[in-house]
């Protein structure tokens, strides 16, 4: 009988070399290779498995010549001796690199369905109740309480209402709302249900970036054998659900945007109040939530409101899925409760820094999020602490520099890409960060003087405090942050022209 | 849904030829739109301009400027609407690229791990910036912000296919590879 081999069919699995593995070894009649989800231990692949007596048998950094002694049982770590994944407290990504991700069997196997059959058989006011007493908020970035935003939608009265997806994880060093649609896709689709029944939508929308092709094709593909299942329905109607794609925007992570987006318009944002909860897609209630929250909301289901409420800290319920990357050793997917310092995390998960690297500075929540010397890391990882200290945890996107890293062209990168980004539609951060982006450009090639960095800093607070959403509101954070904390950097590069007259 | 009306079939003509006929003055691109909006199922009272976009995009490869009344018209907008949503978005374009699309990953963990470097090997090999195509039309190179690779970058996409932990020397090999019409992965 041939051998059963695991490999990841993952987007960063196979950008770091599994289809060469699959390839080279399709005509081997020994050995039977399956396709499954990601483990998120990105710093192992491409990472090979097989089935041992204590769980899965591992062959991490795998060459074709290697399959040999995969075949012969040779040289396979045991799972349980991998410290990154050991240590993990995994809930939402509990059965990942297990499962063909479209296989609705496995996904059966591992109870994918059980939170989805108990919110059945709960009214929407139930369902509503459970949320709140799980205490999720959102993890797309606002961490807003999820069952205000449903119960909202629910006593909102319109003929039709709308559960969107929102697939647009923009963020730069964010990727578990990729790894979820390609890897277990059912998830995703049974959270949008859920939310669909609670607040009586019967249509709804994955809004996926043209950046994750793979988990769009994914999606879709669930969607279907959803479909030919009959599992699309909510209380026995039929739930229409549709994979949209995007178009480059980043600003159509916001969800005003997504939504203007969604109705094929320009990605502009628009004021809140009204609220899409309240007037929504098309003027109708709807639910615009994160992809990792509705695959949360599928595991609160699950394991009951109470087990969520009891992970984390006391603002910061349930796990956070932190997703590291840049100069460190282990790069990859890490779920544990909320509240483990950022320190700990680098270290202990990511394994520390990269051979030869040293830690220079840590960047938490994206292109709109803060950066950290190595003197903040004490930091805990939750909501509170990183409201205090003016930051945000964002979507969990933890990107470490090195020393090699020029701090003022790293300030000019993230102007440069706010301007590009922003969608015009308020001046603050339409010339805002046109402006800005001139004047690190000045700083950058040696022209600035001690002015402009002044002015820097005066720009900044005022597209803080007026900019109409996040994107220029934060925007300018990862610059105000590089300056405070590496302002020496930013001071030569002013030097070097005063030097010269 | 009652909002969703199809788009009548009586519209038709000749089997194979857009509902408008082929005007003599028509460029081959617009040919090639009229084609597209002549597949459309698009629900009159909601007509999805990005959509649209994309569905032409996808068949003529870009949007031709010069097809936006007759767009504007099939979708029973303005025009103004369609020029708007056609420049809003990075990812539609209004020219033909290159055989090969070279896009570099910018993502702040592409960064950290040196992916700027790649982007001098790129301008060194091809002689173009973003949004350039070299002149023989070969490749075209676009940056991106963050294809969600970042735990395995730098990152490099070339035409659909993702690649991680790109090192000069793989981006040099990639770029032979697309020179010799290889259909290989590169290692």
């Amino acid at each position: 009988m041939a051998t059963r081999v695991y490999l990841s069919n993952d987007t960063s699995a196979r950008a770091a070399g599994a289809d060469q593995l699959a390839n080279a070894w399709s005509l081997d009649s020994e050995i039977q290779i399956t396709r499954t989800s990601s483990r998120g231990a990105l710093f192992l692949e491409p990472l090979v498995e097989r089935d041992g007596t204590n769980g899965r048998l591992l062959w991490p950094l795998a060459k074709p010549d290697d399959l040999p002694r995969i075949k012969a049982g040779l040289g396979g770590i045991e799972i349980s001796k991998v410290p990154f994944l050991a240590r993990q407290q995994r809930a939402v990504f509990a059965h990942f690199g297990m499962a063909e991700p479209l296989s609705l069997a496995n996904y059966q196997a591992t109870n994918g369905w059980r939170g989805i059959e108990r919110a059945a058989g709960l009214s929407p006011d139930g369902i509503i109740a459970e949320m709140k007493v799980s205490e999720l908020r959102g993890r797309g970035g606002a961490a807003f309480p999820v069952w205000e935003k449903w119960d909202i939608a629910r006593r909102t009265h319109a003929e039709c209402k709308y559960v969107v997806a929102n697939a647009d994880e923009g963020d730069a060093g964010t990727y578990c709302d990729r790894m979820i649609m390609e890897g277990e896709p059912f998830r995703l689709i049974a959270g949008m249900l859920i939310c669909a029944k609670a607040i009586g939508a019967d249509r709804g929308y994955i809004y996926c970036r043209w950046e994750y092709p793979a988990a769009a094709a994914t999606m879709q593909a669930a969607i279907d054998a959803c479909q030919r299942g009959g599992l699309l329905t909510v209380d026995g109607k039929k739930f229409q659900l549709e994979v949209f794609r995007g178009a480059g925007s980043y600003v159509c992570g916001e969800e005003t945007a997504l939504l203007s987006s969604l109705e094929g318009g320009r990605g502009m944002v628009k004021v809140r109040p009204p609220y899409p909860a309240v007037a929504g897609l098309y003027g109708k209630p709807t639910i615009v939530s994160n992809v990792l929250t509705f695959a949360t909301v599928t595991e609160i289901f699950s394991r009951g409101a109470a087990w969520h409420a009891s992970l984390g800290t006391a603002r910061s319920k349930g796990t956070v899925a932190l997703q590291l990357s840049g100069r460190i050793k282990q790069p990859g997917l890490v779920e544990i409760p909320f509240g483990a310092s950022l320190g700990e995390v680098i270290e202990q998960f990511g394994g520390g820094m990269a051979d030869g690297a040293q830690f220079k500075a840590v960047q938490v929540g994206g292109p709109l999020g803060s950066l950290f010397p190595a003197s903040q890391l004490h930091i805990k990882l939750c909501f509170a602490e990183f409201h205090e200290a003016g930051a945000v945890l964002g979507h969990g996107g933890i990107v470490v520099f090195d020393h090699e890293t020029d701090m003022v062209e790293l300030a000019r990168h993230y102007m440069t890409f706010t301007a590009d980004e922003s969608c015009g539609k308020c001046a603050p951060c339409r010339i805002g960060s046109m402006r800005g982006r001139e004047l690190l450009e000045r700083i950058h090639n040696g022209q600035g003087t001690a002015a402009d960095l002044a002015l820097l800093a005066d720009l900044g607070d005022t597209m803080k405090a007026t900019s109409l959403c996040a994107h220029g509101a934060r925007g300018p954070y990862p610059v105000l942050t590089a300056i405070e904390h590496f302002g020496d950097e930013f001071q030569k590069k002013l030097q070097a022209r005063s030097g010269h007259i | 849904m009652s909002d969703e009306r199809q788009r009548p079939s009586s519209h038709e003509t000749a089997r194979g030829s857009p509902p408008t006929g082929r005007q003599p003055d028509m460029t081959d691109q617009q040919q090639s739109v009229a084609s597209v909006i002549h597949s459309w199922h698009m629900p009159l009272a909601r007509p999805n301009i990005l959509k649209a976009l994309l569905s032409i995009q996808e068949h003529v490869g870009y949007v031709p400027p010069e097809s936006i009344p007759q767009i504007a018209e099939a979708l029973g907008v303005t025009e103004s609407q369609i020029a708007g949503v056609l420049t809003y978005y990075p990812d539609l374009h209004t020219h033909q690229r290159g055989g090969h699309l070279i896009r570099l990953c910018l993502g702040e963990a592409c960064i950290a791990n040196r992916g700027m470097r790649l982007l001098a090997e790129l301008t060194d090999e091809l002689r173009i910036g973003f949004g350039g195509t070299t002149i023989d039309g070969r490749f075209t190179l676009e940056r991106v912000y963050c294809l969600g690779n970042c735990g395995v970058g730098p990152t490099v996409m070339v035409d659909d296919v993702i690649y991680g932990r790109v090192t000069g020397a793989a981006l040099r090999t990639l770029l032979q590879r697309c020179q010799g019409g290889s259909q290989e992965p590169a290692s």
